[in-house]
Protein backbone atom coordinates (compact mmCIF):
# COMPACT_ATOMS: atom_id res chain seq x y z
CA UNK A 1 0.00 0.00 0.00
CA UNK A 2 2.69 2.46 1.05
CA UNK A 3 4.78 1.40 -1.88
CA UNK A 4 1.94 1.99 -4.37
CA UNK A 5 1.33 5.50 -3.03
CA UNK A 6 5.04 6.19 -3.20
CA UNK A 7 5.34 5.08 -6.81
CA UNK A 8 2.21 6.97 -7.83
CA UNK A 9 3.55 10.14 -6.20
CA UNK A 10 6.94 9.89 -7.87
CA UNK A 11 5.43 9.05 -11.26
CA UNK A 12 3.01 11.96 -10.96
CA UNK A 13 5.83 14.37 -10.17
CA UNK A 14 7.98 13.10 -13.03
CA UNK A 15 5.06 13.53 -15.47
CA UNK A 16 4.33 17.03 -14.16
CA UNK A 17 7.99 17.94 -14.61
CA UNK A 18 8.23 16.46 -18.08
CA UNK A 19 5.10 18.08 -19.57
CA UNK A 20 6.54 21.63 -19.75
CA UNK A 21 9.78 20.28 -21.22
CA UNK A 22 7.82 18.25 -23.77
CA UNK A 23 5.71 21.28 -24.75
CA UNK A 24 8.89 23.36 -25.04
CA UNK A 25 10.41 20.92 -27.52
CA UNK A 26 7.21 20.26 -29.50
CA UNK A 27 6.36 23.93 -29.94
CA UNK A 28 9.92 24.97 -30.69
CA UNK A 29 9.75 22.49 -33.58
CA UNK A 30 6.45 23.76 -34.96
CA UNK A 31 6.97 25.76 -38.16
CA UNK A 32 6.47 29.40 -37.15
CA UNK A 33 4.08 30.09 -40.04
CA UNK A 34 1.83 27.18 -39.12
CA UNK A 35 1.43 28.09 -35.47
CA UNK A 36 -2.28 28.70 -34.89
CA UNK A 37 -2.23 30.78 -31.75
CA UNK A 38 -2.56 27.91 -29.30
CA UNK A 39 -0.02 25.43 -27.99
CA UNK A 40 0.45 22.22 -29.95
CA UNK A 41 0.46 18.98 -27.97
CA UNK A 42 1.75 16.81 -30.82
CA UNK A 43 4.64 17.29 -33.22
CA UNK A 44 3.58 19.50 -36.13
CA UNK A 45 6.87 19.50 -37.97
CA UNK A 46 10.60 19.61 -37.41
CA UNK A 47 11.45 23.19 -38.21
CA UNK A 48 13.73 23.81 -35.27
CA UNK A 49 16.55 24.99 -37.51
CA UNK A 50 14.39 27.66 -39.16
CA UNK A 51 12.98 28.86 -35.84
CA UNK A 52 16.43 28.90 -34.31
CA UNK A 53 17.81 30.85 -37.25
CA UNK A 54 15.05 33.46 -36.93
CA UNK A 55 15.78 33.83 -33.22
CA UNK A 56 19.54 33.86 -33.80
CA UNK A 57 19.72 36.51 -36.51
CA UNK A 58 16.51 38.55 -36.53
CA UNK A 59 15.94 38.65 -32.79
CA UNK A 60 19.63 39.24 -32.07
CA UNK A 61 20.14 36.21 -29.83
CA UNK A 62 23.25 35.42 -31.87
CA UNK A 63 25.16 38.60 -31.00
CA UNK A 64 24.28 38.28 -27.35
CA UNK A 65 25.15 34.59 -27.36
CA UNK A 66 28.69 35.40 -28.42
CA UNK A 67 28.95 38.25 -25.93
CA UNK A 68 27.68 36.04 -23.11
CA UNK A 69 30.05 33.24 -24.05
CA UNK A 70 32.90 35.73 -23.74
CA UNK A 71 31.61 37.02 -20.39
CA UNK A 72 31.01 33.59 -18.90
CA UNK A 73 34.27 31.98 -19.97
CA UNK A 74 36.60 34.91 -19.30
CA UNK A 75 34.92 36.14 -16.12
CA UNK A 76 34.49 32.59 -14.81
CA UNK A 77 38.17 31.80 -15.31
CA UNK A 78 39.40 35.14 -13.98
CA UNK A 79 37.13 34.99 -10.94
CA UNK A 80 38.27 31.46 -10.08
CA UNK A 81 41.93 32.42 -10.44
CA UNK A 82 41.61 35.57 -8.34
CA UNK A 83 39.45 33.77 -5.76
CA UNK A 84 41.93 30.89 -5.54
CA UNK A 85 44.77 33.34 -4.94
CA UNK A 86 42.79 35.02 -2.19
CA UNK A 87 41.90 31.67 -0.64
CA UNK A 88 45.59 30.75 -0.77
CA UNK A 89 46.45 33.97 1.07
CA UNK A 90 43.78 33.47 3.73
CA UNK A 91 44.29 29.75 4.34
CA UNK A 92 47.95 29.06 3.63
CA UNK A 93 50.00 32.25 3.72
CA UNK A 94 50.72 34.44 6.73
CA UNK A 95 48.37 37.21 5.66
CA UNK A 96 47.72 39.38 8.72
CA UNK A 97 44.11 39.16 10.03
CA UNK A 98 42.78 36.38 7.78
CA UNK A 99 39.29 36.91 9.21
CA UNK A 100 39.20 40.48 7.94
CA UNK A 101 40.09 39.42 4.39
CA UNK A 102 37.65 36.56 4.53
CA UNK A 103 34.76 38.81 5.44
CA UNK A 104 35.76 41.56 3.04
CA UNK A 105 35.65 39.17 0.10
CA UNK A 106 32.83 36.93 1.28
CA UNK A 107 30.49 39.82 2.13
CA UNK A 108 29.89 40.33 -1.59
CA UNK A 109 27.65 37.29 -1.71
CA UNK A 110 25.50 37.99 1.33
CA UNK A 111 23.35 40.77 -0.09
CA UNK A 112 20.81 40.90 -2.92
CA UNK A 113 22.13 42.51 -6.10
CA UNK A 114 19.65 45.37 -5.67
CA UNK A 115 21.76 46.99 -2.97
CA UNK A 116 24.65 47.44 -5.44
CA UNK A 117 22.73 48.49 -8.54
CA UNK A 118 22.09 52.21 -8.18
CA UNK A 119 25.67 53.20 -7.19
CA UNK A 120 27.08 50.82 -9.81
CA UNK A 121 24.98 52.55 -12.44
CA UNK A 122 26.28 55.95 -11.31
CA UNK A 123 29.85 54.68 -11.17
CA UNK A 124 29.57 53.22 -14.67
CA UNK A 125 28.01 56.37 -16.10
CA UNK A 126 30.88 58.46 -14.69
CA UNK A 127 33.62 56.09 -15.83
CA UNK A 128 32.16 55.63 -19.33
CA UNK A 129 31.74 51.93 -18.62
CA UNK A 130 27.98 51.90 -19.09
CA UNK A 131 26.96 49.75 -22.05
CA UNK A 132 30.47 48.43 -22.70
CA UNK A 133 31.62 44.83 -22.72
CA UNK A 134 34.54 45.72 -20.47
CA UNK A 135 32.18 47.21 -17.90
CA UNK A 136 30.00 44.12 -17.78
CA UNK A 137 33.03 41.87 -17.54
CA UNK A 138 34.44 43.81 -14.60
CA UNK A 139 31.22 43.57 -12.63
CA UNK A 140 30.75 39.89 -13.49
CA UNK A 141 34.23 39.09 -12.19
CA UNK A 142 33.57 41.01 -8.99
CA UNK A 143 30.18 39.33 -8.58
CA UNK A 144 31.59 35.85 -9.19
CA UNK A 145 34.55 36.13 -6.81
CA UNK A 146 32.91 35.90 -3.37
CA UNK A 147 31.20 32.54 -3.76
CA UNK A 148 34.08 31.03 -5.74
CA UNK A 149 36.36 32.19 -2.93
CA UNK A 150 34.09 30.55 -0.37
CA UNK A 151 34.05 27.21 -2.22
CA UNK A 152 37.79 27.15 -2.87
CA UNK A 153 38.64 28.27 0.62
CA UNK A 154 36.52 25.47 2.12
CA UNK A 155 38.35 22.95 0.05
CA UNK A 156 41.76 24.42 0.74
CA UNK A 157 41.26 24.06 4.49
CA UNK A 158 40.99 20.29 3.99
CA UNK A 159 44.48 20.08 2.49
CA UNK A 160 47.22 19.00 4.90
CA UNK A 161 49.44 21.98 5.82
CA UNK A 162 52.41 19.60 5.89
CA UNK A 163 52.42 19.76 2.09
CA UNK A 164 53.12 23.48 2.15
CA UNK A 165 55.59 23.13 4.99
CA UNK A 166 57.54 20.48 3.10
CA UNK A 167 57.61 22.63 -0.03
CA UNK A 168 58.80 25.63 1.97
CA UNK A 169 61.64 23.60 3.46
CA UNK A 170 62.58 22.59 -0.05
CA UNK A 171 62.84 26.29 -0.83
CA UNK A 172 59.83 26.71 -3.13
CA UNK A 173 58.46 30.23 -3.57
CA UNK A 174 54.82 31.10 -2.82
CA UNK A 175 54.09 31.21 -6.54
CA UNK A 176 55.53 27.80 -7.06
CA UNK A 177 53.65 26.34 -4.09
CA UNK A 178 50.42 27.76 -5.45
CA UNK A 179 50.82 26.67 -9.07
CA UNK A 180 52.56 23.34 -8.54
CA UNK A 181 50.91 22.05 -5.38
CA UNK A 182 47.59 23.69 -4.67
CA UNK A 183 46.23 24.22 -8.18
CA UNK A 184 46.89 20.66 -9.39
CA UNK A 185 45.57 19.12 -6.19
CA UNK A 186 42.40 21.20 -6.32
CA UNK A 187 41.58 20.66 -9.97
CA UNK A 188 38.12 19.24 -9.27
CA UNK A 189 37.26 21.99 -6.80
CA UNK A 190 38.43 24.70 -9.16
CA UNK A 191 36.48 23.08 -11.98
CA UNK A 192 33.34 23.02 -9.86
CA UNK A 193 33.81 26.68 -8.96
CA UNK A 194 34.32 27.57 -12.62
CA UNK A 195 31.21 25.69 -13.75
CA UNK A 196 29.21 27.35 -10.99
CA UNK A 197 30.35 30.84 -11.92
CA UNK A 198 30.09 30.20 -15.66
CA UNK A 199 26.46 29.26 -15.10
CA UNK A 200 25.83 32.22 -12.81
CA UNK A 201 27.23 34.72 -15.33
CA UNK A 202 25.50 33.01 -18.25
CA UNK A 203 22.14 33.12 -16.46
CA UNK A 204 22.42 36.70 -15.24
CA UNK A 205 19.66 39.07 -16.28
CA UNK A 206 19.58 41.85 -13.69
CA UNK A 207 23.11 43.21 -14.12
CA UNK A 208 22.75 42.90 -17.88
CA UNK A 209 19.59 44.98 -18.17
CA UNK A 210 20.85 47.53 -15.65
CA UNK A 211 24.31 48.18 -17.06
CA UNK A 212 23.87 47.71 -20.80
CA UNK A 213 21.46 48.57 -23.56
CA UNK A 214 22.82 47.87 -27.04
CA UNK A 215 22.38 44.51 -28.74
CA UNK A 216 26.04 43.57 -29.06
CA UNK A 217 26.79 44.28 -25.38
CA UNK A 218 23.68 42.84 -23.74
CA UNK A 219 24.01 39.36 -22.30
CA UNK A 220 21.94 36.57 -23.72
CA UNK A 221 19.22 36.49 -21.05
CA UNK A 222 18.50 40.16 -21.71
CA UNK A 223 18.16 39.40 -25.43
CA UNK A 224 15.77 36.56 -24.62
CA UNK A 225 13.69 38.96 -22.50
CA UNK A 226 13.50 41.41 -25.40
CA UNK A 227 12.44 38.60 -27.72
CA UNK A 228 9.79 37.45 -25.24
CA UNK A 229 8.36 40.97 -25.08
CA UNK A 230 7.49 40.57 -28.76
CA UNK A 231 5.38 37.51 -27.86
CA UNK A 232 2.55 38.09 -30.32
CA UNK A 233 4.62 39.27 -33.28
CA UNK A 234 7.54 36.83 -33.07
CA UNK A 235 5.34 33.86 -32.18
CA UNK A 236 5.94 31.15 -29.58
CA UNK A 237 7.87 28.73 -31.84
CA UNK A 238 10.64 31.29 -32.39
CA UNK A 239 10.63 32.40 -28.76
CA UNK A 240 10.80 28.83 -27.45
CA UNK A 241 13.54 28.01 -29.93
CA UNK A 242 15.38 31.03 -28.52
CA UNK A 243 14.86 29.71 -24.98
CA UNK A 244 16.30 26.36 -26.05
CA UNK A 245 19.34 28.01 -27.64
CA UNK A 246 20.18 30.06 -24.56
CA UNK A 247 19.72 27.00 -22.33
CA UNK A 248 21.97 24.79 -24.43
CA UNK A 249 25.36 25.65 -22.87
CA UNK A 250 24.29 25.18 -19.25
CA UNK A 251 22.24 22.08 -20.08
CA UNK A 252 25.24 20.62 -21.85
CA UNK A 253 27.52 21.38 -18.89
CA UNK A 254 24.96 19.83 -16.57
CA UNK A 255 24.58 16.64 -18.56
CA UNK A 256 28.33 16.17 -19.08
CA UNK A 257 29.62 17.28 -15.67
CA UNK A 258 26.66 16.58 -13.42
CA UNK A 259 28.78 15.92 -10.35
CA UNK A 260 30.83 19.09 -10.70
CA UNK A 261 27.77 21.13 -11.70
CA UNK A 262 25.93 20.29 -8.50
CA UNK A 263 29.01 20.32 -6.32
CA UNK A 264 29.09 24.10 -6.09
CA UNK A 265 25.67 24.29 -4.54
CA UNK A 266 25.77 21.04 -2.58
CA UNK A 267 29.13 21.85 -0.99
CA UNK A 268 27.22 23.84 1.60
CA UNK A 269 25.18 20.83 2.71
CA UNK A 270 27.96 18.37 3.38
CA UNK B 1 41.98 30.76 16.34
CA UNK B 2 43.76 29.89 13.18
CA UNK B 3 47.17 29.92 14.78
CA UNK B 4 48.61 26.49 15.43
CA UNK B 5 50.16 27.64 18.70
CA UNK B 6 46.81 28.40 20.35
CA UNK B 7 46.98 27.58 24.08
CA UNK B 8 45.15 24.46 25.18
CA UNK B 9 42.04 25.94 26.94
CA UNK B 10 41.19 28.07 23.92
CA UNK B 11 41.67 25.08 21.67
CA UNK B 12 39.29 23.08 23.85
CA UNK B 13 36.63 25.79 23.62
CA UNK B 14 37.10 25.92 19.88
CA UNK B 15 36.76 22.17 19.66
CA UNK B 16 33.55 22.30 21.68
CA UNK B 17 32.11 25.00 19.43
CA UNK B 18 33.20 22.89 16.54
CA UNK B 19 31.30 19.87 17.72
CA UNK B 20 28.23 21.86 18.63
CA UNK B 21 27.89 23.50 15.26
CA UNK B 22 29.07 20.74 12.93
CA UNK B 23 31.12 22.86 10.60
CA UNK B 24 31.88 21.73 7.12
CA UNK B 25 35.67 21.82 6.89
CA UNK B 26 36.98 18.69 8.50
CA UNK B 27 40.08 20.54 9.64
CA UNK B 28 40.15 23.93 11.25
CA UNK B 29 41.69 26.53 8.94
CA UNK B 30 45.37 26.34 9.42
CA UNK B 31 47.92 28.70 8.08
CA UNK B 32 50.82 26.53 7.13
CA UNK B 33 53.12 29.49 6.83
CA UNK B 34 53.25 31.05 10.25
CA UNK B 35 53.52 34.81 10.68
CA UNK B 36 57.15 35.62 11.19
CA UNK B 37 58.24 32.82 8.94
CA UNK B 38 61.50 33.26 7.17
CA UNK B 39 60.10 34.31 3.81
CA UNK B 40 59.22 37.94 3.18
CA UNK B 41 57.32 38.85 6.37
CA UNK B 42 53.58 39.37 6.64
CA UNK B 43 53.36 41.81 3.74
CA UNK B 44 54.56 39.25 1.21
CA UNK B 45 51.15 37.57 1.38
CA UNK B 46 49.13 40.69 0.68
CA UNK B 47 49.49 40.70 -3.13
CA UNK B 48 47.70 37.35 -3.15
CA UNK B 49 44.61 38.76 -1.46
CA UNK B 50 44.64 42.15 -3.16
CA UNK B 51 43.12 41.45 -6.60
CA UNK B 52 40.03 39.79 -5.12
CA UNK B 53 39.71 42.48 -2.48
CA UNK B 54 40.05 45.22 -5.07
CA UNK B 55 37.33 43.79 -7.32
CA UNK B 56 34.96 43.17 -4.44
CA UNK B 57 35.84 46.38 -2.64
CA UNK B 58 35.35 48.73 -5.60
CA UNK B 59 32.43 47.03 -7.32
CA UNK B 60 30.47 45.55 -4.40
CA UNK B 61 31.48 46.88 -0.99
CA UNK B 62 31.75 50.54 -2.00
CA UNK B 63 28.38 50.46 -3.86
CA UNK B 64 26.84 48.85 -0.79
CA UNK B 65 27.82 51.71 1.50
CA UNK B 66 27.04 54.27 -1.19
CA UNK B 67 23.56 52.75 -1.42
CA UNK B 68 23.01 52.99 2.32
CA UNK B 69 24.20 56.62 2.24
CA UNK B 70 22.07 57.38 -0.82
CA UNK B 71 18.93 56.10 0.88
CA UNK B 72 18.93 59.28 3.00
CA UNK B 73 18.63 61.50 -0.07
CA UNK B 74 15.82 62.46 -2.38
CA UNK B 75 17.52 61.70 -5.66
CA UNK B 76 16.03 61.64 -9.17
CA UNK B 77 19.27 60.86 -10.94
CA UNK B 78 20.13 64.51 -11.62
CA UNK B 79 19.60 66.45 -8.43
CA UNK B 80 19.66 65.13 -4.92
CA UNK B 81 18.93 66.65 -1.55
CA UNK B 82 19.33 65.32 1.96
CA UNK B 83 16.01 64.29 3.50
CA UNK B 84 17.02 62.23 6.50
CA UNK B 85 14.86 59.19 7.08
CA UNK B 86 12.04 60.49 4.89
CA UNK B 87 12.43 57.64 2.41
CA UNK B 88 11.91 55.15 5.21
CA UNK B 89 8.88 56.87 6.71
CA UNK B 90 7.36 57.05 3.22
CA UNK B 91 7.64 53.27 2.95
CA UNK B 92 5.15 52.84 5.77
CA UNK B 93 2.41 54.76 3.93
CA UNK B 94 3.12 53.46 0.45
CA UNK B 95 0.37 50.98 -0.57
CA UNK B 96 2.60 49.66 -3.37
CA UNK B 97 5.34 48.86 -0.85
CA UNK B 98 2.72 47.17 1.34
CA UNK B 99 1.53 45.00 -1.52
CA UNK B 100 5.12 44.28 -2.47
CA UNK B 101 5.93 43.20 1.09
CA UNK B 102 2.85 40.96 1.11
CA UNK B 103 3.89 39.37 -2.18
CA UNK B 104 7.39 38.84 -0.82
CA UNK B 105 5.91 37.06 2.20
CA UNK B 106 3.78 34.94 -0.14
CA UNK B 107 6.93 34.01 -2.03
CA UNK B 108 8.69 32.96 1.17
CA UNK B 109 5.71 30.96 2.44
CA UNK B 110 5.08 29.45 -1.00
CA UNK B 111 8.72 28.46 -1.32
CA UNK B 112 8.66 26.67 2.03
CA UNK B 113 5.39 24.98 1.14
CA UNK B 114 6.19 23.92 -2.42
CA UNK B 115 9.84 23.53 -3.43
CA UNK B 116 11.10 22.66 0.06
CA UNK B 117 8.32 20.33 1.19
CA UNK B 118 7.95 18.77 -2.24
CA UNK B 119 11.73 18.39 -2.44
CA UNK B 120 11.76 16.56 0.89
CA UNK B 121 8.90 14.25 -0.13
CA UNK B 122 10.41 13.44 -3.51
CA UNK B 123 13.83 12.80 -1.97
CA UNK B 124 12.35 10.42 0.61
CA UNK B 125 10.13 8.70 -1.96
CA UNK B 126 12.97 8.14 -4.41
CA UNK B 127 15.55 7.16 -1.78
CA UNK B 128 16.95 3.69 -2.52
CA UNK B 129 14.23 2.93 -5.07
CA UNK B 130 14.87 1.36 -8.42
CA UNK B 131 14.19 4.29 -10.74
CA UNK B 132 14.80 6.91 -8.09
CA UNK B 133 17.95 8.16 -9.78
CA UNK B 134 16.15 8.72 -13.08
CA UNK B 135 13.25 10.48 -11.35
CA UNK B 136 15.68 12.75 -9.52
CA UNK B 137 17.50 13.54 -12.77
CA UNK B 138 14.23 14.59 -14.46
CA UNK B 139 13.25 16.80 -11.56
CA UNK B 140 16.64 18.46 -11.24
CA UNK B 141 16.92 19.05 -15.00
CA UNK B 142 15.14 22.46 -14.95
CA UNK B 143 17.81 23.62 -12.49
CA UNK B 144 20.25 23.60 -15.40
CA UNK B 145 17.99 26.02 -17.28
CA UNK B 146 18.17 29.70 -16.41
CA UNK B 147 15.36 31.43 -14.58
CA UNK B 148 14.88 33.61 -17.66
CA UNK B 149 14.39 30.65 -20.01
CA UNK B 150 12.10 29.00 -17.45
CA UNK B 151 10.06 32.18 -17.32
CA UNK B 152 9.78 32.28 -21.12
CA UNK B 153 8.55 28.69 -21.13
CA UNK B 154 6.04 29.31 -18.35
CA UNK B 155 4.81 32.45 -20.06
CA UNK B 156 3.86 30.15 -22.91
CA UNK B 157 2.13 27.84 -20.39
CA UNK B 158 0.31 30.53 -18.42
CA UNK B 159 -0.87 33.14 -20.93
CA UNK B 160 -4.62 33.32 -21.30
CA UNK B 161 -4.62 31.02 -24.33
CA UNK B 162 -1.65 29.05 -23.06
CA UNK B 163 -1.15 25.37 -22.41
CA UNK B 164 -2.50 25.33 -18.84
CA UNK B 165 -5.86 26.83 -19.78
CA UNK B 166 -6.00 24.66 -22.88
CA UNK B 167 -5.50 21.59 -20.73
CA UNK B 168 -8.11 22.66 -18.18
CA UNK B 169 -10.67 23.27 -20.92
CA UNK B 170 -9.73 19.99 -22.56
CA UNK B 171 -10.55 17.97 -19.44
CA UNK B 172 -13.79 19.85 -18.84
CA UNK B 173 -12.67 22.18 -16.05
CA UNK B 174 -13.62 25.30 -17.99
CA UNK B 175 -14.39 27.25 -14.84
CA UNK B 176 -10.83 26.67 -13.57
CA UNK B 177 -9.29 28.25 -16.63
CA UNK B 178 -8.48 31.87 -15.92
CA UNK B 179 -6.22 34.79 -16.74
CA UNK B 180 -3.43 33.52 -14.53
CA UNK B 181 -1.06 36.42 -14.93
CA UNK B 182 -3.50 39.31 -15.01
CA UNK B 183 -5.09 39.31 -11.56
CA UNK B 184 -3.81 39.34 -8.03
CA UNK B 185 -3.33 37.05 -6.13
CA UNK B 186 -3.29 34.28 -8.72
CA UNK B 187 -0.47 35.93 -10.64
CA UNK B 188 1.84 35.68 -7.64
CA UNK B 189 0.67 32.11 -6.98
CA UNK B 190 1.23 31.14 -10.62
CA UNK B 191 4.72 32.63 -10.46
CA UNK B 192 5.49 30.60 -7.36
CA UNK B 193 4.33 27.43 -9.11
CA UNK B 194 6.52 28.25 -12.11
CA UNK B 195 9.51 28.77 -9.87
CA UNK B 196 8.68 25.53 -8.03
CA UNK B 197 9.17 23.67 -11.30
CA UNK B 198 12.68 25.06 -11.48
CA UNK B 199 13.75 25.14 -7.85
CA UNK B 200 12.52 21.83 -6.45
CA UNK B 201 15.23 19.73 -8.08
CA UNK B 202 18.12 21.19 -6.16
CA UNK B 203 16.28 20.64 -2.88
CA UNK B 204 15.74 17.00 -3.86
CA UNK B 205 19.47 16.66 -4.48
CA UNK B 206 20.36 18.27 -1.15
CA UNK B 207 17.88 16.17 0.82
CA UNK B 208 19.09 13.06 -1.01
CA UNK B 209 22.64 13.82 0.13
CA UNK B 210 21.35 14.15 3.68
CA UNK B 211 19.49 10.86 3.40
CA UNK B 212 22.51 9.02 2.06
CA UNK B 213 24.61 10.36 4.93
CA UNK B 214 22.24 8.87 7.49
CA UNK B 215 23.66 5.73 9.03
CA UNK B 216 21.71 2.63 8.08
CA UNK B 217 22.06 1.25 11.61
CA UNK B 218 19.43 3.56 13.09
CA UNK B 219 17.00 2.65 10.33
CA UNK B 220 17.61 -1.06 10.88
CA UNK B 221 17.32 -0.69 14.64
CA UNK B 222 14.01 1.12 14.20
CA UNK B 223 12.83 -1.59 11.85
CA UNK B 224 13.64 -4.22 14.46
CA UNK B 225 11.59 -2.23 16.93
CA UNK B 226 8.69 -2.37 14.49
CA UNK B 227 8.73 1.18 13.14
CA UNK B 228 7.66 1.74 9.58
CA UNK B 229 5.94 4.24 7.29
CA UNK B 230 5.00 7.50 8.96
CA UNK B 231 6.58 6.69 12.33
CA UNK B 232 9.87 5.83 10.67
CA UNK B 233 9.75 9.06 8.70
CA UNK B 234 8.72 11.23 11.65
CA UNK B 235 10.98 9.85 14.35
CA UNK B 236 14.00 8.49 12.45
CA UNK B 237 14.40 10.10 9.04
CA UNK B 238 13.29 13.64 9.78
CA UNK B 239 15.44 14.24 12.89
CA UNK B 240 18.50 13.05 11.02
CA UNK B 241 17.80 15.52 8.23
CA UNK B 242 17.87 18.52 10.55
CA UNK B 243 21.26 19.82 9.49
CA UNK B 244 20.53 19.62 5.79
CA UNK B 245 17.10 21.15 6.34
CA UNK B 246 18.69 24.27 7.82
CA UNK B 247 20.73 24.67 4.64
CA UNK B 248 17.84 23.94 2.27
CA UNK B 249 15.43 26.27 4.05
CA UNK B 250 18.05 29.00 4.28
CA UNK B 251 18.97 28.84 0.62
CA UNK B 252 15.37 28.50 -0.55
CA UNK B 253 14.19 31.49 1.48
CA UNK B 254 17.07 33.66 0.32
CA UNK B 255 16.48 32.65 -3.29
CA UNK B 256 12.79 33.45 -3.02
CA UNK B 257 13.63 36.87 -1.60
CA UNK B 258 16.08 37.51 -4.42
CA UNK B 259 13.77 36.20 -7.19
CA UNK B 260 13.76 38.72 -9.99
CA UNK B 261 14.15 37.19 -13.45
CA UNK B 262 11.05 35.02 -13.30
CA UNK B 263 8.74 37.84 -12.17
CA UNK B 264 10.30 40.43 -14.46
CA UNK B 265 9.80 38.32 -17.57
CA UNK B 266 6.38 36.88 -16.74
CA UNK B 267 4.57 39.97 -15.48
CA UNK B 268 7.08 42.84 -15.19
CA UNK B 269 5.64 43.10 -11.67
CA UNK B 270 2.26 44.05 -13.09
CA UNK B 271 -0.45 44.47 -13.97
CA UNK B 272 -0.39 47.82 -12.19
CA UNK B 273 2.42 46.60 -9.94
CA UNK B 274 0.27 43.93 -8.30
CA UNK B 275 2.81 41.09 -8.52
CA UNK B 276 5.90 43.05 -7.50
CA UNK B 277 8.12 41.76 -4.74
CA UNK B 278 10.68 43.94 -2.98
CA UNK B 279 13.33 42.98 -5.54
CA UNK B 280 11.09 44.25 -8.36
CA UNK B 281 9.85 47.33 -6.53
CA UNK B 282 13.42 48.45 -5.93
CA UNK B 283 14.31 48.03 -9.60
CA UNK B 284 11.20 49.87 -10.80
CA UNK B 285 11.58 52.76 -8.37
CA UNK B 286 15.29 53.26 -9.06
CA UNK B 287 15.55 52.54 -12.78
CA UNK B 288 12.09 53.15 -14.25
CA UNK B 289 10.73 55.94 -12.05
CA UNK B 290 14.14 57.43 -11.14
CA UNK B 291 13.39 57.53 -7.42
CA UNK B 292 16.97 56.50 -6.73
CA UNK B 293 17.02 57.34 -3.03
CA UNK B 294 13.68 55.65 -2.42
CA UNK B 295 14.86 52.61 -4.36
CA UNK B 296 18.00 52.45 -2.24
CA UNK B 297 15.87 52.50 0.92
CA UNK B 298 13.89 49.53 -0.40
CA UNK B 299 17.13 47.76 -1.31
CA UNK B 300 18.36 48.21 2.24
CA UNK B 301 15.11 46.86 3.70
CA UNK B 302 15.40 43.87 1.38
CA UNK B 303 19.03 43.33 2.35
CA UNK B 304 18.20 43.40 6.05
CA UNK B 305 15.45 40.81 5.48
CA UNK B 306 17.78 38.63 3.40
CA UNK B 307 20.61 38.68 5.93
CA UNK B 308 18.25 38.20 8.89
CA UNK B 309 16.53 35.22 7.30
CA UNK B 310 19.77 33.56 6.27
CA UNK B 311 21.35 34.03 9.70
CA UNK B 312 20.81 30.49 10.98
CA UNK B 313 22.07 29.05 7.73
CA UNK B 314 25.03 31.40 7.53
CA UNK B 315 26.15 30.64 11.06
CA UNK B 316 26.39 27.02 10.16
CA UNK B 317 28.41 27.90 7.06
CA UNK B 318 30.83 30.25 8.72
CA UNK B 319 34.39 29.19 9.28
CA UNK B 320 36.10 29.66 12.64
CA UNK B 321 37.23 33.14 11.84
CA UNK B 322 36.74 34.49 15.31
CA UNK B 323 34.29 37.10 14.06
CA UNK B 324 31.56 34.59 13.46
CA UNK B 325 31.15 33.66 17.10
CA UNK B 326 28.31 36.10 17.72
Amino acid sequence: MGRVVRHLFVTGCVVLWLVPLYLLVVNALTPAAEYEGRPDWTFQGFDFVDNARTAWTEAGIGDSFQASLLYSVVCGLLAVLVAAMAAFAVVVLPVPRPAFWFWLIYSGTLFPLQIFLAPLFGLYADANLYDTRLGLMLVYVAWAIPFAFFLIRNQMTTMPPELTEAALIDGASFGRIFWQIHVPLMRAGLGAAFIFQFTAVWNDLLLGITLSRSADVQPVMAALTTLNNAYSSAGPPVILAGALIVSAPTLLLFLVFRGLFLRGITASAR
Amino acid sequence: MTDTTTPAPAAATAAKAHRARRRIPTRTPHQAVRPGARRGGPLAALPWALPASAFVGVLLVYPFFRSVYGSFFEDNGFTSSYTGIDNYTRLADDPIFGRSLLNTLMWVAGTLLLPVLLGLLIAVATHRSRFGGVAQLVIVLPFAISAAATAVLWNFMLTSDGAVNQFLRGVGLDSWAQTWLLEWPQNTLALIVASTWQATGINVVLFAIGLRANPRDTVEAAQLDGASGWRMFRYITLPQLRAVTVVVVGMAVVNSLKAFDMIWILTKGGPSRSSETLALTMYREAFRLFHVGYGSAIALVLSVIVVASSWAYLRRQMPDTGWAKA
